[in-house]
């Protein structure tokens, strides 16, 4: 097998929520070698699952490329998506998304079987997958009739059965007790090995000591204790965009700024305009997520931005104006 | 993907058998009703094609219908008879919706007057024929046996003979009389009759009536039940439209149950028209299912239907076909939730 490597350049993906903007990947980069056990690390709605979407080819990026083993992958299109989708990548989806119906036997078979493999070849190699994940005498349960763990073994093994040089994982240990999570960890630890690259997407920073390379998705939480960085706009320039990475709390000292939402549509939706002594722009630096909306000074305006720590002992219990 | 399909099937029967069976109630229901009017075609083949003519005379006011009570003078028999091609004629007297006296119970009948011996006599397949006056053979779905009395027109007559499937409009059962005493009950006696069947093809036409074959005259009566066919026939075919929107909203269930599924295949390489294939091989295999036990059913109902009920043969071959057509139309309603299944969706929690 050839020596993989994955390569994630600029890659932004940007859709609708809501009738909003929403760009959970703003010009990510990454990169990582063959055979190494590589951690996606972030909370809650930082892009992770939009990011093992893109890698699986399941979700194409709205710009920036993804190569692997030397094929760009989001260049590929039709038959030979499909086909990178099926020979290329395994994926071990969250909450185990077994097909409730199958016994873990046919659940590993159905890659194989979608690719016109013969049963009985098929149900060879299931067998063996089994085996190998410590269930080959519970191919015949249905996965109502599994544990969480089991059921996390069975969905690996079905990323696995077509032999895949690279294998996703959303949230793997995410519905399991400590003792599955062990074993799952110990198998995902084994499979990455020269010739097959695995990438984990996860919240859980227990699996980062098992990683070779651990990438953090949410930024470095702004500078707290920054000092205060007045800004002067003249009337229509923007201060910043929704999606971008939140660093100050502003407080208005002249002028006035306009705080809006960039809708799908590519109109703008007025949420308020701050005046002189409100501020705007809290809670994205406090909680670490990217600004929910855009803010442009309608008049010529003077801003002054704080570090949240600053922030919070110069105005306890201030005027907001929001985003 | 027909694994999956299956396996589905299994996982989920309760909910398939629960459409199986209201589809297949609803199908047997369809099934009746062609067989209505098939019983309908059929007892008056029956009931016509059980005089044994060559042709019938009828009056011209009756438009062919034996049932329309088309009277006409007796000695039109003798007129008939000398006729060139004819070599035997025998008056017929058909009297419908006569209310006879059956055990106490009122029963509406068919009364048949024939010539004792002629054409007309029927044959008996349980009892003996008619010899003489008093006596009269009826269809047993009349409800009177043998040796029983039947009051008709007040006069009394026992029941020497039955013969089978001999009904006419909607399963009212004949009962067969000497001629005179048809003309009796009903006639006050006047020599009149309401048809002249033959022996042999009358050569030339006989002004004022009408001589016709067994299947001018069966499709003429017929005609006279044209709105009860043609109601049946709607409802039949709304039945078939039940059938398929029981079928339809079961797939489109299944299909609501199975988006993350269809999305997690769809993840691990399957086609978009392998998912319709599947959800068509569904609506199919339920259809059948629906189609045979609909099937079953009716047949074992037909007995309990008072009047003549003939499923026709090419009925039991047309619905497996229909049912075929029925599951993939159903299908189509689910079609949307399996092409649209987002792949990425299988990374939902």
């Amino acid at each position: 097998m050839s020596v993989a490597a994955l390569a994630a350049r600029d890659l932004t993906v940007e859709f609708s929520s809501g009738g909003y903007v929403v760009r959970p990947l703003n010009g990510f980069s990454f990169s990582a070698g063959d055979g190494e056990l590589v951690v996606l690390l972030g909370p809650s709605g930082c892009g992770k699952t939009t990011l093992l979407s893109c890698l699986a080819g399941l979700l194409t990026p709205t710009s920036g490329s993804i190569d692997f083993d030397g094929t760009e992958v989001t260049a590929l299109s039709g038959g030979a998506l499909s086909e990178y989708r099926r020979r290329t990548v395994g994926v071990v989806f969250q909450a185990f998304n077994l097909i409730p119906s199958l016994t873990a036997r046919a659940n590993v078979m159905v890659p194989l079987r979608l690719a016109h493999v013969r049963g009985s070849d098929a149900g060879a190699r299931a067998d063996t997958l089994l085996e190998m994940v410590g269930l080959d005498e519970r191919g015949h349960h249905r996965p109502d009739q599994m544990s969480g763990g089991q059921q996390q073994r069975v969905a690996i093994a079905r990323a696995l059965v077509q032999d895949p040089p690279l294998v996703l994982a959303d949230e793997p240990t995410a519905h399991l007790d400590y003792i599955q999570v062990e074993g799952i960890l110990r198998l995902l630890r084994s499979i990455a090995a020269p010739g097959r690259l695995v990438v984990v997407a996860t919240h859980d920073d227990r699996i980062t000591q098992l990683a070779d390379t651990v990438v953090e998705l949410a930024p470095l939480l702004p500078d707290s204790e920054r000092q205060p960085v007045p800004v002067t706009l003249v009337a229509g320039q923007g201060l910043f965009d929704q999606g971008d990475p939140s660093d100050l709390v502003y407080v208005v000292e002249s002028g006035q700024v306009e705080l809006f939402r960039n809708r799908a549509d590519g109109t703008e939706e007025r949420l308020t305009v701050a005046g002189p002594g409100n501020y705007f722009g809290e809670l994205g630096p406090m909680l670490n997520l990217p600004r929910s909306a855009s803010a442009r000074a309608l008049t010529d305006t003077v801003v002054t931005g704080y570090g949240t720590r600053l922030f919070r002992t110069l105005h306890p219990s201030g005027h907001s104006a929001g985003a | 993907m027909v694994v999956v399909t299956l396996a589905d099937l299994r996982y989920r029967y309760r909910q398939f058998l629960i459409a199986v069976l209201g589809a297949g109630l609803v199908l047997a229901m369809a099934l009746l009703m062609a067989g209505l009017v098939g019983g309908f075609s059929a007892e008056t083949g029956q009931t016509v094609g059980g005089v044994g003519a060559d042709r019938w005379v009828l009056s011209t006011g009756s438009s062919g219908r034996i049932a329309a009570v088309g009277l006409f003078p007796q000695t039109e028999v003798a007129v008939v008879r000398h006729l060139p091609g004819v070599t035997r004629a025998d008056p017929i007297v058909l009297l419908p919706g006569e209310v006879a006296l059956v055990g106490g119970k009122t029963r509406t009948v068919n009364v048949m007057g024939v010539r004792v011996g002629g054409m007309g006599d029927p044959a008996v397949t349980a009892g003996r024929p008619l010899s003489g006056p008093g006596q009269v053979v009826v269809d047993p779905r009349s409800g009177a046996g043998l040796g029983s009395t039947v009051v008709v027109g007040g006069a009394p007559f026992r029941v020497v003979g039955q013969v089978d499937d001999r009904t006419l409009i909607a399963g009212g059962p004949m009962v067969y009389m000497a001629l005179a005493e048809a003309q009796s009950v009903a006639l006050e006696g006047r020599p009149l009759v309401t048809a002249v069947v033959t022996r042999g093809v009358p050569g030339r036409p006989l002004p004022g009536y009408l001589v016709l074959t067994d299947a001018v005259v069966e499709q003429r009566t017929l005609d006279s039940l044209a709105p009860a066919v043609s109601s049946i026939n709607n409802t039949k075919i709304l039945m078939w439209v039940v059938a398929g929107v029981i079928i339809a909203a079961l797939l489109y269930v299944s299909a609501l149950q199975r988006v993350g599924d269809f999305a997690v295949l769809k993840a691990l390489g399957s086609s978009s028209t392998a998912l319709l294939g599947s959800l068509a091989l569904q609506a199919v295999l339920v259809s059948l299912a629906a189609a045979v036990f609909g099937a079953v059913i009716s047949h074992l109902m037909v007995g309990l239907f008072a009047q003549p009920v003939a499923i026709p043969s090419s009925a039991y071959v047309t619905l497996p076909v229909v049912a075929i057509v029925v599951g993939l139309l159903s299908s189509l309603v689910a079609l949307r939730r399996a092409t649209g299944a987002d792949p990425a969706a299988a990374f939902g929690g």
